[in-house]
């Protein structure tokens, strides 16, 4: 599979279909894998593809250092590709720009990720170019919420000490937003100070401000690709309070955000006959 | 002779010292793939092995993430100011690495330079660090490019050092250190082997020389373009220190207070106007290795580095002091620039 994504690539840069490859490569030869930028098809063989490849790439998509490259091919996992189709719904991306190289993928991670086990979208389904072949097996929603599920059954009050005590550890390094391709705010609500909107302390009260000013900004929109929970210094599983509102809002719309780039947002549209009065 | 202290003793010393009534912070397991720094409960929490680096570092017990300097009440017409408490209690940082201590004679300049910097200080002068002499390393670790090993005893008070059977030799280089351990210890004929460390990766001198005259060099476009931009490898850190005054609270009253802050934030440098003059992330990614390798040195006489590797363990797309700085000399190899 790395070599046809390699010679994918190669062919993409000769023919000048794209201008650069956003995808996985190392940052030292022993080095962890990382984001790679090839803007030359000689340079292709740096692009490497295995289980180390955690990251969601799709968070570049909206960077301005990165749009200055010019057209991009992005590679992505079939949880990544989920976040392309939820850019392009809110009008961030313009697809026909963007070359989607969708990667057969197994799982990442040794053991896998969590979220690896209950994945639906092994194969990419929307990519412009799709590399190796893996099924897609259905997931039961149960399944999917499984962890969320049996932290529900805590009593509120445990649950409370829960947070109370991870988010304890949050230093406010924002790095859960940065490797989000949700949170693309050209000023997120935590950087106004004109009037301060979340103090930006890391007091219990304020660091509780932030998490949860996050989460909700997320909600029907995050297609849970867990990276916040996993590049978190801190070591706070966030992704539970995220799959706690993707969860509400798969139960109550039956909406699953990036799933389908036909279904309308759940959270940017609305109907006339919605039997809820404030929409009248 | 050497003086020796049992895994079973130490940690009776560490339930001894928390009866007292003294706060430590040590290594603690978080979570099965977590260890960090935080104040232990017990003895039970310490975690002495299985581990490389924790993931944060002990600034915090000097520097904490969030400080009040003061706090204000308006009453009426008129504001009453109320200083916080300013006497910080006697604190033993435990099992720190050596890389984490060796942080804090760094710090001490950069606090203690034209303002000294009474809440540094007060913690500095009541924290005793005992640091925990490293056997192992990993590809991130790069202590011994910077002038400093496994066993280095800057800023230490005193140090642990395995002898491979459950115990540790103990060396006290301060009197804070041996009065820590005093009657805590038996005398042995076993002294610890200093492992090698790491090897070195990189010469930082000629490094150094070319940050002098790099500042509109290309090359930072190139090695940090992957950066995202968010604060993780400065919060964790062992020697970043650079903090934002705020004022917090209500039409009642509130604090103002020094909270961490770092320079690859965009807000770090935006100015009121909107302005900013370090608008792209390349340019703040530069600032963080020349204020590490060049204008710390020039002002302090020594990098602001102390090779620990968390940069890159924590950063969510691998980009660490290491790696750039390998990526400069490489940089310089193939150009034959100065």
């Amino acid at each position: 599979m790395e070599q046809e994504l390699r010679d994918t690539c190669k062919r993409l840069l000769e023919e000048g279909a794209v201008d650069v490859i956003i995808g996985y490569g190392q940052s030292m030869p022993d080095g962890p894998v990382c984001p790679v930028f090839i803007k030359k098809a000689e340079d292709v063989g740096r692009l490497v593809w295995n289980r180390q490849c955690f990251g969601n790439l799709a968070t570049y998509l909206t960077r301005k250092e990165i749009k200055a490259l010019g057209k991009p091919a992005i590679v992505v996992k079939g949880c990544d590709e989920r976040a392309v189709v939820v850019l392009e719904q809110e009008s961030q991306i313009d697809r026909a720009s963007v070359y989607v190289i969708g990667m057969a993928c197994e799982g990442v991670g040794d053991p896998p990720a969590s979220k690896c086990g209950y994945c639906d979208v092994h194969m990419p389904r929307f990519a412009d170019a799709v590399i190796g072949e893996v099924a897609n097996e259905p997931v039961s929603q149960d399944g999917r919420y499984a962890e969320l599920d049996a932290f529900m059954k805590k009593t509120p009050e445990e649950r409370f000490a829960y947070w109370t005590n991870e988010l304890s550890r949050c230093v406010k390094c924002y790095a859960c937003r940065e490797v989000c391709p949700m949170c693309y705010c050209n000023r997120c609500i935590v950087d106004k100070n004109r009037p301060a909107v979340i103090d930006t302390s890391s007091t219990p009260m304020a660091n509780f401000a932030w998490n949860m000013a996050r989460a909700f900004h997320q909600a029907g929109r995050c297609v849970g690709c867990g990276e916040c929970a996993r590049v978190c210094p801190a070591g706070i599983n966030l992704r539970l309070l995220n799959d706690s509102l993707a969860k509400a809002a798969e139960e109550g719309f039956g909406y699953r955000a990036g799933m389908d780039k036909d279904t309308p947002p759940v959270i940017g549209s609305y109907a006339l006959q919605d039997e809820e009065e404030f929409i009248q | 002779m050497s003086e020796i202290i049992s895994r079973e003793a130490l940690l009776r010393a560490v339930d001894e010292w928390l009866k007292q009534g003294v706060p430590v912070l040590g290594p603690s397991r978080i979570n099965d793939a977590f260890v960090a720094y935080a104040p232990l409960a017990s003895s039970d929490a310490l975690a002495l092995d299985g581990y490389i680096h924790p993931r944060n570092s002990i600034k915090e017990a000097v520097f904490p993430k969030h400080e009040k300097i003061y706090a204000y009440h308006i009453k009426g017409s008129g504001v009453e100011l109320e200083d916080p408490e300013r006497s910080v209690a006697k604190q033993i940082v435990l099992a720190a690495r050596p890389c984490d201590a060796a942080a804090l004679p760094i710090l001490d300049h950069v606090f203690n330079w034209d303002f000294k910097d009474a809440f540094y200080n007060a913690r500095r002068a009541a924290t005793t660090v005992v640091t925990l002499a490293c056997t192992e390393h990993d590809a991130q670790c790069f202590c011994t490019s910077v002038g400093l090993g496994p066993a280095a005893e800057n800023g230490s008070d005193a140090m642990l050092l395995p002898l491979g059977d459950g115990t540790f030799e103990v060396r006290c280089f301060t009197d804070k250190g041996r009065e820590l351990f005093a009657g805590k210890t038996e005398s042995s004929g076993q002294a610890a082997k200093v492992p090698a460390g790491p090897p070195e990766r990189l010469d930082v001198g000629p490094i150094t020389e070319f940050l002098k005259d790099s500042f509109d060099n290309p090359i930072w476009n190139e090695l940090t373009l992957r950066c995202l931009g968010c604060g993780a490898c400065a919060y964790e850190c062992p020697t970043c220190h650079c903090f934002d005054i705020v004022d917090e609270g209500n039409a009642a009253g509130g604090y103002r207070a020094k909270n961490w802050d770092s320079c690859q934030f965009e807000m770090f440098t935006m100015h009121a106007s909107g302005h900013n003059p370090r608008a792209r992330q390349a340019q703040r990614q530069r600032q963080r290795v020349m204020h590490k390798f060049s204008i710390y040195p020039q002002k302090f006489g020594e990098v602001l580095c102390t090779g620990c590797g968390n940069c890159t363990r924590n950063c969510p797309v691998s980009l660490g002091i290491l790696n750039t700085l390998m990526d400069l000399a490489a940089h310089l190899d193939t150009t034959g620039a100065k």
